[in-house]
């Protein structure tokens, strides 16, 4: 195929070294160490990013053959908080590679051999890929959703077409980034080599004056740092003052503390405060309980301090007191052993319900909580009583429980 | 992409393979999961996103480079690349939140801030390095 492009164009496009090689674009930065070192670092933080994910995926959709333990009560909330704060960290890291690298993406010959061709046609999926995962993932942090697929199933396959296409490219890479990366970074001065050479190529750097290498990187660096300062504070308490850009404040809401979805979104308002509201111990048991708020406030109470670890990167410890599931289970007669199923008055909604392994369910601080920070927990918070467990993301601490079924 | 100067060895293929077959894992749960992910839908997004990057978004990015190569003088060039993409980026992440385009009715702990602000009190902080740093410059020339 040959298409005819404007002179300077077609030098650009038919050469797809020049972009790379000094002086080419008037621009040094387009290098192949710089594009090596942002690259590395991408594959860091793509990788964080897609090991966190899928914990968080297997939380979400358990499976029988790696069970979710309950033990340490705070992974969750680091693993999460870990995977927004990497993937906000890699907005800039990203949009520098891309960058450094554009002009490749429009050189031609497409390819000369079949590796070429190969590598090439993985770009796309790399490029798009990395695009998708890091816009999907800050508009949903934002809570903004301009399109109509579920963001959780396209985020999640979406990251293995990403990361399919990161170890193909890393493979392709490999040698190249590893020769570049080898070379010690401080070449010698020109001018100890070739007096003259040094003196007119140092002469020319300064009429430049525009970023060096090491200051475009310090700048991405730079940049990563301000996005993750600003927003960091939404799960790293000590950090909240400067959480200037964080979309939720881990000290805003109702009894102080944030929540995703309040009561009248969940449209439980009425259902919640009804005098008729009972606590079913249903299922598996030998004798099915239906409890009033009285008998539950009659029931032995538990404290505990355990995090909300919302799946949107924010988190709060909070104290929270309340029945023991095993008491209610014990009380009950259930069978042991046995998976658990909570559901909420919610009518309705992807996260009615959850379900808790024997493991999770046998746990000492597995409550139902009646109180936050020793106040009757707010209706927002789940009023009557919601579920606290340790290692569990927000979404499935189900709140506004009213049943609770021995599977 | 200029390919290698010698033919791709073992490790090319065997990346390229396993690559390819997590690449296939992902479009086969996209294409099975359709109720969920919305193939035609999510294609606009992903096209879209790369399309926009590759044609709008770097373009611009050169574009404004060359602009401030010009238009800056020496000391002051550095910096003011480098302020001018932080602020760029800063506030490409922000803008959903200054506009609020997630903001839930009847969620009073949704977007708590005041975002406009907020992103010009971090622009006026690297604006403020940016122009020490000038001024750095200035001194140490002379």
């Amino acid at each position: 195929m040959s298409v005819r492009l404007p002179e300077p164009l077609q030098r650009l496009t038919t050469d797809p070294d020049a972009p790379l090689r000094q002086g080419a674009y008037r621009s040094a930065l387009r290098d192949e160490r710089v594009a090596a070192i942002l690259g590395a670092a991408l594959g860091v933080l793509f990788s964080i990013c897609f090991v966190t994910g899928l914990y968080s995926h297997i939380q979400q959709n358990p499976v029988s053959w790696l069970p979710i333990r309950p033990r340490p009560a705070g992974l969750y909330r680091f693993t999460q908080g870990l995977h927004v704060a990497a993937g906000i960290a890699s907005v800039p890291v990203l949009l520098a590679k891309l960058w450094v690298v554009w002009p490749r993406f429009v050189s031609f010959p497409v390819a000369r051999r079949l590796s070429g061709l190969v590598e090439r046609i993985g770009l796309f999926p790399l490029v798009a890929g990395g695009i998708f995962m890091t816009f999907s993932g800050v508009a949903n942090v934002a809570q903004w959703y301009p399109w109509r697929f579920s963001f959780t199933a396209s985020h999640y396959w979406m990251a293995w077409v990403t990361m399919g296409s990161i170890v193909a490219h890393a493979g392709a890479k490999w040698a190249i980034a590893r020769r570049t990366l080898a070379r010690p970074s401080r070449r010698p001065a020109l001018a100890d080599a070739d007096p003259e050479l040094g003196t007119s190529a140092e002469a020319e750097k300064g009429a430049g004056g525009g970023l060096t290498r090491r200051g475009l990187l310090t700048t991405v660096a730079a940049a990563s740092g301000v996005l993750t300062l600003t927003t960091i504070g939404q799960t790293v308490r000590p950090l909240r003052r400067l959480g200037l850009l964080a979309p939720r404040d881990p000290a805003t809401g109702p009894q102080g503390r944030p929540v995703n979805r309040g009561a009248v979104n969940a449209g439980v308002v009425d259902l919640a405060q009804s005098p008729s509201y009972r606590l079913e111990v249903t299922g598996r048991v030998a004798r099915p309980l239906a409890l009033d708020m009285k008998d539950l406030r009659a029931m032995p109470a538990h404290d505990t301090v355990l995090p909300i670890a919302c799946v949107e990167g924010w988190s709060f410890s909070a104290p929270w007191s309340g029945v023991r599931i095993r008491d209610l289970l014990a009380m009950a007669g259930a069978e042991p052993d046995r998976t658990i199923l909570i559901e909420s008055l919610e009518p309705r909604g992807a996260y009615r319900t959850s379900t808790l392994n024997p493991d999770q369910a046998a746990d000492r601080d597995t409550l139902l909580a009646l109180d936050l920070d020793g106040e009757t927990l707010a209706l927002d918070h789940g009023y009557p009583c919601r579920l606290i467990a340790p290692n569990r993301p927000g979404v499935l601490q189900t709140k506004w429980v009213n049943r609770v079924v021995v599977l | 992409m200029s390919d290698a100067p010698r033919p791709a060895g073992p490790r090319f293929w065997i990346t390229a393979a396993a690559g390819w077959a997590l690449i296939g894992w992902g479009v086969y749960g996209i294409v099975s999961n359709s109720l969920d992910t919305r193939p035609a839908d999510l294609a606009r997004f992903v096209v879209g996103g790369a399309l926009l990057h590759d044609l709008l978004v770097a373009p611009l990015a050169i574009v404004a480079g060359v602009l401030v190569a010009r238009a800056v003088p020496t000391p002051a060039r550095a910096p003011v690349q480098a302020a001018l993409a932080v602020s760029a980026i800063v506030a490409l992440f922000a803008w959903p939140l200054v506009r609020a385009y997630g903001l839930a009715a009847g969620n009073p702990t949704s977007l708590p801030h005041n975002y406009g602000r907020n992103l010009l009190v971090v622009l006026g902080v690297v604006w403020a390095v940016a122009g020490g740093a000038v001024i750095l410059r200035l001194k140490r020339a002379g």
